[in-house]
Order: C-alpha cells, then structure tokens, then sequence
C-alpha cells in the first residue's frame, strides 16, 4: 500500500465533506449546540412552568369537619387555594377548573385509647398536572403535621422517637462516590459514544461508496492505477476521522449541557457529589477502546452501505445497523452481565463492558488487553470486508450486488 | 506498434455470455471505433481491457502490459471515460485534475504546468475555481476529459462519450479524439451507436453483434466483406436487420 495515495484519497475526501455544509452543520456544529440549548430551553421551560403551576389558584371543596381540624389552619395560608365548605360528591368534581376535594372522616377508636385520628382523603385528577402537584403539596403539608403531632404526643407519654421504631437501618455503601458515579455513567455513557461515533459516521459513510456511485464517479477512481485496499484505506480514515470528531463535540457538548442543566437546577453543590474520575491507565484504554471501536463501527458500516446503490437505497441499511449496535448494548448492561474471559471475546459486548469497568474504576489490565486486542481483530475483519465487497466488479460497476457474487469468482 | 490488444476476452454473467472471444489490435495513433447495437457486449468489452471488470477468460493488453497481470502499469497508460462518468461535485476542475494528477502519481513538478497546460488547451479557465456540481453539461465534458489526459496516457478508451450530449459538446469530442491521435499520437479506442462519427473519424472499425467480433478492418474492408455499398448497409447487413424495417 502506498500511503501518498492513502493520503491523496483521505484528503480528497475531508475536503468534500468540509465543503459540504449541510454535512458540517449537522454531524459537527449542530451536536455542538443543540444539546447546550436544548438542556437549557427544557431547563428554563420545565422551571418557569413549574412556577406557573405552583402559582395558579385551585379551588378546594372541604366537608364541614375539616373546618373543625388543624388541617384548616394549613389550607388557609395557601394563598393559591380557595376553600369552599360543604358536601361534595367526589365524582361530580370539575376536574377542569382546577378542583380538588379534601374530607376528612373521624376513624372509630378503642375507647381506651384517648388519641383523636383521623383519615383525610384528597381527591384529584392525576392526569391534570396543576391538580396533582396541588394534592402533593397539601399531602406534604399534612405529612409534616402528622409528624408535628406524633412527636407531641411521644412528648406526652414520656416516649422517645426510638419507640416507634425499634430497628433503624443504615444501609453504607463502601464504595468511593466516583465508583457510584462510575456504575452510573458506565451504563449508559458507552451507549451514547458509540452512538454518537456511528451517527457521526453513517452520513459521511453513505455519501462516500454508495452516494459515489450514484454520481458514477467511482469509476474513475477504479480506472485509475491505484489499489482496491487503497481506496478502501484512504475513504476508511476520513469516515474514521468525522466519526472520531464527531463523538468529541458530542461528548463536550452534552457535558456542556449537563453542567448548564445542574447549574439552571441551581446545584453548586450537585457537581462535586457528581464527579467522575478516570485514571490515566484508565484514560489510556478509554482512548484506545474509542478508537478501536471507531475501526470497527466504520469498517462495518462502510462494509454494508457500500452494497447500496443510491443514497436513498442505503438509508434503508442504517436502522438494521443501529439495531447491530444497539442489541450488544442493551444485553452489555443486563444484571449480572460482567467482563470476563468469555465475554471479552463477544464484539460491541467487550467494548460496552469494558468502557463500564473503567468509568467504576476497577478493572483488569489483562482483560483491558484482551478487549482491545479482539476490538482490533474485529476491526480488521470488518475492514477486510469492506475492501472484498468494495473490490467486487458489481459494485464498481454500479450494478445490483448479490450475496452470490460477492463470494464467488466470474 | 500495437498498443491496445483484445486477446480472445470472453465474460459471461452466470449462464449469459456478455462477449464471446473478441479478438482485435489497434496500432499507435489509431483511431478504433467498435460498433454495435444495444447489448451487443461493446460496454463489456471496453470495461475488460480497462479493467473495470475482470474477464472470464483471455486477456487484455495497454501499451504493452497485461490488464489482468500488471493492472497498475496498464491503467497508468490508460484515459478512459464513459459518457455517464461524472465530476466530484465539491471540487473545482483544478482540483479534480491535480487530484487524479496524484493519483496517476505524476511528479509533483512536472503536475502544475501540466494541469495549467490542460486547462488552457480545453478553455477551462472561465470556470476553473467553480465546483464541478455548477458547471454546465458541456463544461462538464471539458473537464472529464482534461482528467482523461492528465497523466498523458498512450491509450485513451471511450465508452459512448457523445452519449448524451448536445450538437456543440458531441463536437467538441469528436474534435479532441481526432487531435489526440493525430497530433500527439494516441491510440483512441471508442464505442458508439453514430455511424457519421465512424466514418468521419475511425481508421479502422470493430462490429460486435450478439456478444461476438462478427466485423473486423477499414471501413472499406467492412463494406467488401459484406457486399454493401455504404458502411450503413454493411453494418444492418452483419446485425441481421433489413435497413428498410428501421428507415
């Protein structure tokens, strides 16, 4: 192979996708912005909505007793709550104006027992969002009577809080927090990179083998003096590099957005109870399972929409792959699925999990080693692939490709 | 000194034989038209001694080297355009010569004056710094064939090229197959459905009909070899079709 023409081909390559604005708005700059944005949009929209919410007044139809129950005093104060008295039917409420029923019925008692109860029912419409956050703030407000009550009569009886429950769990979890963070990200942040990678890629993968063959330009590539792994090389690395780019302004862009959410959710101190630490050997195999899992996607994809033979043609391949991605994906984080001997030996599987171990921070170099060097047998298959396929006459010639042909010799 | 040689290529498509054993040379600075009508193999024989396509048997030869058993040192004397070959559309006619410049691995010095010469010669220069998607059909053609001499083949095969084409593109091809091969000495192999550009260009001619070289020699060798007055005659006359059920 001849890396001058590897390098011809790969720049020929960037320099349409680079021209192409449609391409670097929507696989480069779009990804940058939109999720900052739309965190923020959602952020600001879901808070000034909840004010509104919270703000809007709501009718509550009460019996007679509530008047006579401290629950009164508490309904009063909500300034956003107009309390009517009287019978109700709890089924003929006007759910639509914002209406809310609160009775309260006295609970037949031991008469040895002095202590007044009561149970308090509040009917709503769960489907109508002013309603059912009004109920929860009246259920919460009752909630901290309750408590309010109990301890004064705890208080009464000489008894400490202990007496009511006589067993108190704590549940201490000795993992470091960045291991907790880690489990957590190490479930779905592999997913999202890899997506980002493959999503990134398909476009620039279509536009280059079955987009070219629309046009009927490949031709001229095939007439020319120039190799089949070549060709192949130098169309790979540019799909490789707008994939690679690709993940990185989507991962800086969504960690951009996570911090503009936590900071518009108003938590300082949500960030340091949510950090994350990789170490530089975990940094290390991170990078090279990226960029092995870059190989492979590319290869494959590259392998598969080259058989297409218009662009409208290959989008029809694009969900099958996703879904090729995506299977290993969901399996990868299924209870009590770990990296071991075996399933380091599974392709997207291996990778998924051992992105997982890194996050947590407790991994086996060994099995690092075994990924990557599986991860890079795959990715060499696929890419085999690609240039079989690629190098098949049906495909230069712009002809349909068959299974049939593409393993047999004319 | 022959230059392109079609050594018994035969391909088939499963239990379809595309071309049957065609056997033809044409000499340096010859001018080869190979007639024939639709489907008769025309595409498939020239798409074998290019390379696109491998041949079931036999062998094809440019400038001296096998197609089949040094590609890369036949395709380097190779120009070879089809008249559906298009432009990358995002770079310009300068960049699309330099690109294929380099891929044809032409020296770097010897690639500026080279692109500038075929730019000018080909009056590229209006539209040079244009994308190839917002040139004209006819600039289009300009270019494509520009790129088929960047390299400066021996050999230049051609698919169809008026194919398509207005009066003035169809023209200006005729134009540059006759001066490539008459000023500078190239072997010009084409494909066509006209006979008026067979007789006015082509120093020798091949008819292929139902997959088989069923023609071979000058035009007034074709007309001897059928009894036919006129190359028109002779050509109906070897496709079994009686002119007067298509006039």
């Amino acid at each position: 192979m001849r890396w001058s023409i590897i390098n011809t081909i790969y720049k020929k390559e960037l320099t349409e996708v680079l021209r192409d604005k449609r391409t670097v708005y929507l696989v480069i700059l779009l990804p940058f912005f939109l999720y900052p944005v739309m965190f923020a949009v959602i952020g600001l929209l879901s808070s000034s909505q909840m004010e509104k919410i919270n703000q809007e007044s709501v009718k509550i139809l009460v019996n007679e007793d509530v008047k006579t129950s401290p629950l009164y005093a508490i309904l009063q104060q909500d300034s956003t709550l107009s309390v009517e008295e009287g019978a109700f039917d709890p089924n003929g409420l006007d759910s639509t104006k914002n209406t809310i029923g609160l009775e309260i019925q006295d609970i037949q008692r031991d008469s040895n027992d002095q202590a007044q109860a009561f149970n308090v029912n509040i009917y709503y419409n769960s489907t109508k969002d002013v309603t059912e956050s009004r109920a929860n703030r009246i259920n919460q407000q009752i909630e901290a009577l309750n408590q309010q009550l109990l301890a004064q009569r705890l208080e009464e009886r000489n008894l400490q809080s202990d007496f009511l429950t006589p067993i108190r769990v704590n549940k201490v979890d000795l993992a470091p927090p960045a291991a907790q963070m880690g489990k957590l990200i190490g479930r779905f942040l592999p997913m999202i990179l890899l997506f980002f990678i493959f999503t990134g890629m398909i476009y620039i993968a279509i536009d280059i083998t079955a987009g070219e063959k629309e046009r009927q330009t490949l031709q001229t590539l095939f007439v020319s003096p120039i190799k089949v792994p070549e060709i192949i090389t130098g169309k790979f690395l540019a799909v490789f590099t707008v994939g690679v780019v690709s993940a990185v302004m989507n991962l800086l862009s969504l960690i951009l957005a996570f911090f503009i959410q936590v900071k518009l959710m108003g938590g300082g101190d949500g960030l340091s109870s949510m950090s994350l630490s990789v170490s530089s050997q975990g940094a290390f195999w991170l990078v090279l399972l990226i960029l092995l899992s870059t190989v492979f996607i590319g290869g494959i994809t590259l392998a598969v929409v080259v058989l297409a033979n218009s662009y409208k043609e290959s989008q029809s391949y694009v969900t099958p792959l996703m879904m090729l991605l995506l299977l290993p994906a969901i399996f990868a984080t299924q209870p009590g699925v770990e990296l071991t001997a075996q399933t380091a030996l599974i392709p997207i599987v291996n990778i998924f999990l051992a992105m997982g171990e890194i996050f947590i921070g407790d991994f086996d170099p060994k099995l690092m080693a075994l990924v990557s060097a599986m991860a890079l047998i795959y990715a060499i298959i696929a890419l085999v692939l690609a240039s079989i396929i690629f190098a098949n006459e049906n495909v230069v010639t712009g002809q349909k490709v068959s299974m049939k042909s593409l393993f047999s010799r004319s | 000194m022959i230059t392109i040689q079609s050594n018994a290529l035969t391909k088939k498509f499963g239990d379809f034989t595309a071309v049957n054993g065609v056997r033809f040379a044409v000499n340096e600075g010859e001018i080869f038209g190979l007639l024939g009508p639709n489907g008769a193999g025309k595409t498939t024989t020239l798409r074998m001694l290019a390379g696109l396509l491998t041949p079931t048997s036999g062998e094809g030869f440019i400038a001296g080297h096998s197609m089949q058993q040094e590609p890369l040192k036949a395709r380097r004397e190779l120009g070879f355009l089809t008249g559906d070959m298009d432009l990358y559309r995002r770079l310009n006619p300068a960049e699309m010569l330099t690109y294929f410049g380099n891929l044809y691995q032409v020296p770097k010095k010897e690639l500026k004056p080279r692109v500038e010469q075929l730019i000018d010669w080909f009056g590229i220069t209006p539209f040079r710094d244009r994308y190839c998607e917002k040139l004209s059909t006819g600039q289009k053609q300009r270019t494509s064939i520009a790129r088929t001499l960047v390299h400066n083949p021996k050999v230049v095969v051609l698919d169809e090229p008026t194919t398509g084409l207005d009066i003035m593109a169809s023209e200006f091809v005729l134009q540059f197959i006759r001066k490539i091969a008459k000023e500078q000495g190239k072997t010009v192999i084409f494909s066509t459905h006209h006979l008026n550009e067979v007789k006015r260009l082509c120093d020798r001619v091949g008819i292929i009909h139902q997959s088989n070289l069923v023609a071979l020699g000058t035009i007034e060798e074709v007309k001897a070899q059928t009894g036919q007055p006129t190359l028109t005659k002779a050509f109906f006359d070897l496709v079994n079709v009686e002119e007067s059920i298509i006039m």
